[in-house]
């Protein structure tokens, strides 16, 4: 959510950017090009008005170039009207040997004038204007130079030049102003680009939280709020409630898939096991039939446990085997499990030890769900050691959970096989099957698992082959929970 | 005591019915819903099981229906469900208590007689066999004066075998009675509260009163 927000932002910002950045050159082009045109028209002017008076002048005197010796230049008396003009001025006769020079002209080197005047040298048309680079001071420079015309035979042209400094560069105040002003519009538009996105994402998160709690497996009736805006929310609320009516249906099917396997499934069982406990408590059977009766009876139990197993584990992926947690003291049930551990560890020669806290560990925990998950563990553990180790319950507290480990000093696990243990229905030893030596459904971990993760806890496992295995089951205190209002089982 | 079974599954209401007769119940059976709520309406039982998947009509709907018309006829309940919150509706629907299939005729029963109206025994809390006393009071155990110190396993065991003094139990049975059918220990643990049992109880005493029938199981005699 937070990533697509400040997606949006970035994306949001650097367009900005990219606009402002260019609507700013273009802006600062097109300054520049009217100030050049500004200028050049200004010059015109001057060069008009210069070739105007030159005109003027060869009317009414007839002859306005003097020449003393070798050098020519303009008569004093009209050139002191032209030194007054403050921009560079060069009038030049039709050899290009300059006439006349400005005030502002005169203080120019040999080099830059040979410059500035090359262009009226070569004047393609009658009237031209053009940058120059001159060198310090006056740097560059925008000219104008034109043909003069109605001024006698020996006038040439005339050029006007001033520095283009202002021009060349732009306009520095705009420049100065843009590089300001953009960081703030920049910085302005991202704040608001974050507003705007997070606003437009609102409703979808509206939607996500929704899903969340309708996803459960408990609230799949609930649908999500369609907006009537007709707009994408509303189209993605009602693609969500459509995906949420298939899956209603599909747990429906399951659920009722599970009511009615537990029906077909127990009711033969039912059958099977009232017979042969009739039988096994009537008087007068031969011990051989009782003992095969026996048998048969372990077996329902068995397929009982099995068909049990299985349908505890399809309605835990359905999200629905509530527990009957009560408060107890995890201290009773361990000790419970402990005296069945130290008969089972009697039959196959093994120590079997506990150590847990004195004072109470009291939770809520549905009792006969944690007490099959531990005896699921000690006779794992029982089974997979050999006669003269050591099985270990220890029970810790800490603040916030208890820890139950179960220890052994076993065969340990593969560590190939450590992920897959509490796989439904895995063996370390696929030849090793129902009838094998240690026999046992290939479920028990796997509901050992889920009963610790209905808990809310979690179970690990480390092993070392050849050296032992320890099972850890964390179970968090949760505030939040109390005991469910249920009568208490008394199978 | 009348007992009326609702039980669509006839196999299955046979050995109900059947096995409460022998208990010196009367018992009658009804395989259809409709049959049973006809019946159960009219308050000649003492007490109704109700199978609560029923052809033609649902059995929580039929608690309800029942509880409605006033009927006050304790009800047990079979299921199929284990699934605590389906218990809880059953309770919820006005059913006295429930026992989850495949169930064990002995916890049946046990039910039937909590639920029965007929005016309770007044049992003596003392289980007696020859000179050995087990009080189901104070979970003491006793032989000829002596007190014996039992751990909770080994109590269980002793007090199901002198219930039932001179009956054989299978060590199925056994098992199933001191732990629970979820229980699968994988070796013989019946053999090992035993012998416990057996040195706790019998030795030093001439008479035995744990004995051993091969193959099949244990028996506790005077």
């Amino acid at each position: 959510m937070t990533t697509i927000r400040r997606r949006l932002t970035t994306w949001y910002t650097v367009a900005l950017g990219v606009t402002v950045v260019a609507f700013g050159t273009l802006l600062y082009l097109e300054r520049r090009q009217s100030s050049l045109r500004e200028l050049d028209q200004r010059l015109g002017l001057e060069a008009d008005l210069a070739d105007h008076w030159l005109s003027e002048s060869y009317n009414v005197l007839g002859r306005i170039v003097a020449t003393q010796g070798l050098n020519r230049a303009l008569d004093p008396g009209i050139s002191a009207y032209l030194e007054a003009v403050r921009d560079y001025l060069v009038v030049v006769d039709t050899t290009g040997q300059v006439l006349a020079l400005s005030e502002s002209a005169r203080t120019l080197t040999a080099v830059d004038l040979e410059l500035l005047t090359a262009p009226l040298d070569s004047l393609r048309s009658p009237r031209e204007s053009g940058t120059l680079r001159l060198g310090a001071p006056a740097g560059a420079v925008r000219y104008f130079a034109m043909r003069v015309e109605k001024a006698g035979p020996e006038i040439g042209g005339v050029l006007v030049a001033t520095s283009a400094r202002q021009v060349a560069f732009g306009p520095t105040e705009l420049l100065r102003s843009m590089l300001f002003i953009a960081p703030m519009v920049l910085i302005g538009s991202a704040l608001i680009g974050y507003w705007l996105a997070g606003t437009s994402l609102r409703p979808v998160q509206g939607i996500m939280d929704e899903v969340e709690a309708i996803s459960d497996g408990r609230s799949l009736h609930r649908r999500l709020a369609v907006p009537i805006s007709g707009d994408e929310m509303s189209r993605l609320a009602l693609t969500v409630n459509g995906m949420l009516a298939r899956l209603e249906r599909s747990f429906d099917s399951l659920h009722r898939f599970t009511a009615d396997a537990s029906h077909e499934l127990k009711t033969p069982l039912q059958v099977l096991r009232l017979g042969v406990e009739r039988a096994l408590v009537h008087p007068g059977v031969p011990p051989e039939i009782l003992e095969s009766l026996d048998e048969t009876l372990a077996q329902v139990n068995e397929m009982t446990e099995l068909v049990e197993s299985l349908l505890t584990l399809a309605r835990a992926d359905e999200g629905g085997v509530p527990l009957a947690l009560e408060q107890h003291d995890l201290r009773d049930i361990l000790s419970d499990v402990a005296e069945t551990a130290g008969m089972l560890g009697e039959a196959t020669g093994l120590r079997v030890t506990s150590a847990m806290p004195d004072s109470p560990v009291t939770m809520a925990v549905d009792l006969h769900r944690i007490r099959e998950m531990l005896l699921n563990l000690v006779t794992n553990a029982v089974k997979y050691t050999p006669p003269g180790g050591t099985v270990g319950l220890e029970l810790d507290e800490a603040d916030d959970a208890a820890t139950i480990s179960v220890r052994d000093t076993g065969i340990g696990i593969a560590p190939g096989d450590l992920p897959h243990i509490f796989d439904r229905f895995w063996r370390a030893d696929p030849a090793r099957s129902r009838t094998g030596e240690r026999p046992g459904t290939g479920l028990g971990l796997a509901i050992t698992k889920w009963i610790a993760e209905a808990h809310g806890g979690s179970i690990t496992v480390t092993s070392r082959p050849g050296r032992g295995t320890v099972f850890s089951v964390r179970l968090p205190r949760r505030p939040g929970v109390s005991a469910l209002d249920v009568a208490p089982d008394r199978r | 005591m009348k007992v009326l079974v609702i039980e669509d599954d006839r196999t299955v209401g046979r050995h109900v019915k059947r096995g409460l007769e022998e208990h010196h119940y009367q018992a009658e059976l009804v395989d259809d819903g409709l049959e049973g709520l006809r019946l159960a309406s009219g308050g000649r039982y003492d007490l109704i099981v109700l199978d609560l998947r029923l052809p033609s009509m649902n059995g929580l709907e039929m608690v309800r229906t029942l509880r409605d018309r006033g009927t006050t006829t304790p009800i047990l309940v079979l299921t199929a469900q284990d699934a605590v919150d389906f218990k809880v509706e059953a309770l919820r629907a006005g059913a006295d208590d429930y026992v989850t299939k495949p169930f064990a005729f002995e916890e049946l029963l046990a039910r039937v007689e909590a639920l029965g109206r007929r005016p309770k025994e007044i049992r003596d809390p003392v289980l007696r066999v020859g000179d050995l006393e087990l009080d189901t009071a104070t979970r003491e155990v006793r032989r000829a004066g002596g007190t014996i110190d039992l751990t909770p396993k080994e109590y269980t065991v002793l007090e199901y075998l002198m219930r039932h003094a001179g009956r054989v139990k299978s060590r199925t049975l056994i098992t199933e009675y001191a732990w629970d059918y979820h229980f699968d220990p994988g070796t013989n643990i019946v053999d090992v509260v035993i012998n416990r049992l057996r040195k706790k109880v019998d030795s030093g005493h001439a008479r035995k009163m744990v004995h051993t029938v091969r193959g099949v199981g244990y028996v506790v005699k005077g």
